[in-house]
């Protein structure tokens, strides 16, 4: 049973399109990375799959339960971090991971807890203080802490590490592989293509609404061209007739710089009779890929 | 539902300052009123009060007035003081505006991430305006029975029972009456100084309406559209029953506000 099944999902304000006609679909085990601009309907899918907003058309199912039509079921095994955590500042931690606890419709494993907090280095005393007392990354571990403290089947997050430093950016991205490794499923937005490229096992990218790719990140990355330098024992002519999806770059008498898009062996063949020194095949970067996406919305 | 009731345990507890202090403050009120007209029966103040005003304005303000300037009177018009009867209906639009103050910081998308009904919010609600106005009310009522066993002068008649709880039931209905009106705007809001202005705009339209109407013949006819035309202090005071009538239009009021509550709130969009 796919954990997320989203299909021709629509939805408008008005006359802004914000979804259009969305399809998606998760596997479980997975960690997904949800991937756009700001405003190309990534919150509002969201919203949708946890029935905050209702779509025009089309529906979304969590775990094979409609969202809208059948949403307590549908939300009973997922965890949520919001984009902002929207929490009243005269309340403590421990009264807010409580309550949500409470809500949640599960007993709270408070060994559970009590790792969350070390691993994301969140002292107990932390969690008597009223939330009006605490710094943005303090809000976005007690954010991670509520939705990861079920142990639901779906995580669902919203820019999870924005506001958390290096250090406990690692923490989550640790809290990520044992997720996965225990069988959860992970719906992650966000804007760090770095962080997306390390954690994700694959990529939906939406654009103005409309999901542009569906991609695994490691066959990504092989579209992605990459970034070769060829140095020469001897002065060589600039370099003419080279293969198809092979772009110069820069070039000097004893060098040239170039980016390849698909297998080097063309590159290889073509350059074969030259007084070749050096070869530097740098890896290929998901960023320049999905950059590409964001800006003509096809690679 | 283990679920509301931790929402409802956790919203009471959320207001229980506000609560206990404009309680205690309504309740310290009826102490001071009564204190009041101790001092002022004592001294005989009440009869030359009465002599004192003008009989144009006797005809105006009809026979209760003679009521009202005596002790039971003023021990009665902590019942439908302006000042007190503000701070009930704010304190209901307050209350009621909950899930608007709720959409506006971000909360209700954790609660509503959670396997819980959006009818649960509405319940909640209801549950917590009501429960805190019962108590607002009861205080009062509290504050009205140790006042008059503290500061009555002996020997004066007290207020009945029957008639302080009239006051109490029919002020308490047209405080739930704008709790639900309150409630079923918030429900349709993102800003809870929008629906609570909202709400509070329209009181005080409906309060002025129904002042006019009491001075200026014309407005009548139209006056039937102010709840407050249906809690009529004076009256139960000159010794009318509890009009059964009036509670019944307030009750309808506040279960219109409730249902449209419902519906407005399972229907609409959650973004702030």
């Amino acid at each position: 049973m796919a954990p997320i099944s989203i299909r021709g999902l629509t939805k408008r304000y008005g006359n802004l399109l914000a979804v259009n006609n969305l399809n998606l679909e998760g596997v479980e085990g997975e960690i997904l990375g949800f991937l756009g601009l700001n405003g190309a309907g990534k919150t509002t899918t969201i919203r949708i799959l946890l029935d905050l907003l209702r779509p025009n058309s089309g529906s979304a199912f969590i775990l094979g339960h409609d969202c809208q039509t059948d949403g307590l079921h549908a939300r009973l095994n997922i965890g949520y971090l919001p984009g902002e955590m929207g929490v009243y500042s005269d309340l403590t931690g421990r009264e807010v991971l409580d309550l949500l606890a409470g809500l949640s419709g599960h007993a709270i494993n408070k060994a559970r807890r009590g790792e969350l907090q070390e691993r994301l280095e969140f002292p107990t005393s932390d969690l008597r203080r009223r939330l009006r007392e605490y710094s943005t990354g303090m809000k976005r571990k007690l954010g991670l802490i509520q939705a990861f403290q079920a142990d639901p089947q779906l995580l669902i997050l919203d820019e999870p590490t924005e506001g958390l430093d290096p250090l406990m950016q690692e923490s989550f991205y640790q809290l990520l592989v044992d997720v996965k490794q225990r069988g959860r499923t992970v719906f992650m937005s966000s804007h760090v293509l770095s962080e997306v490229d390390r954690v994700c096992d694959r990529i939906a990218l939406v654009r103005k609404g409309e999901l542009v790719l569906l991609s695994g990140v490691e066959e990504l990355r092989k579209l992605a061209a990459r970034p070769v330098r060829v140095s020469f024992a001897d002065e060589v002519q600039a370099p003419a007739g080279l293969p198809a999806g092979a772009e110069v770059i820069e070039t000097s008498p004893r060098s040239w710089r170039l980016t390849v898009e698909g297998p080097l062996g063309p590159l290889l063949h073509a350059i074969a009779a030259l007084p070749v020194r050096d070869i530097e095949i740098a890896e290929a970067r998901l960023e320049d890929v999905i950059l590409k996406y964001y800006r003509d919305g096809k690679a | 539902m283990r679920g509301a009731g931790l929402l409802f345990a956790y919203s009471l507890k959320r207001v229980r300052t506000l609560t206990l202090t404009t309680g205690l403050l309504l309740a310290a009120l009826q102490l001071v009123l009564i204190f009041v007209a101790g001092s002022i029966q004592t001294s005989g103040g009440f009869d030359q009060l009465s002599a004192l005003l003008p009989p144009f304005a006797r005809e105006l303000l009809g026979p209760s007035v003679a009521t009202f300037m005596s002790f039971s009177g003023i021990v009665c018009l902590g019942y439908f003081e302006l000042a007190v009867m503000g701070a009930l209906i704010a304190l209901a639009v307050t209350l009621a505006t909950i899930p608007a103050s709720e959409v506006e910081i971000g909360f209700m998308d954790l609660i509503l991430a959670r396997p819980l009904a959006r009818h649960w919010i509405i319940t909640r609600t209801i549950a917590v305006t009501t429960v805190v106005s019962a108590l607002m009310l009861a205080l009062m009522v509290a504050g009205t029975w140790t006042g008059l066993r503290l500061f009555a002068p002996k020997g004066i008649a007290w207020p009945s029972a029957t008639l302080v709880n009239s006051l109490a039931i029919n002020l308490g209905m047209l405080t739930l009456c704008w709790g639900g009106v309150a409630m079923a705007i918030g429900a349709a809001s993102r800003r809870r100084s929008v629906a609570g202005g909202a709400a509070g705009l329209l009181a005080l339209a409906t309060f002025l309406l129904d002042y006019i109407a009491r001075l200026w013949q014309p407005a009548e006819k139209i006056a039937w559209l102010s709840p407050f035309r249906y809690y009529n202090p004076f009256d139960l005071i000159t010794g009318s029953p509890l009009p059964l009538k009036n509670l019944a239009v307030l009750g309808a009021i506040t279960l219109t506000g409730f249902a449209a509550a419902y519906v407005l709130f399972a229907r609409r969009d959650i973004s702030h």
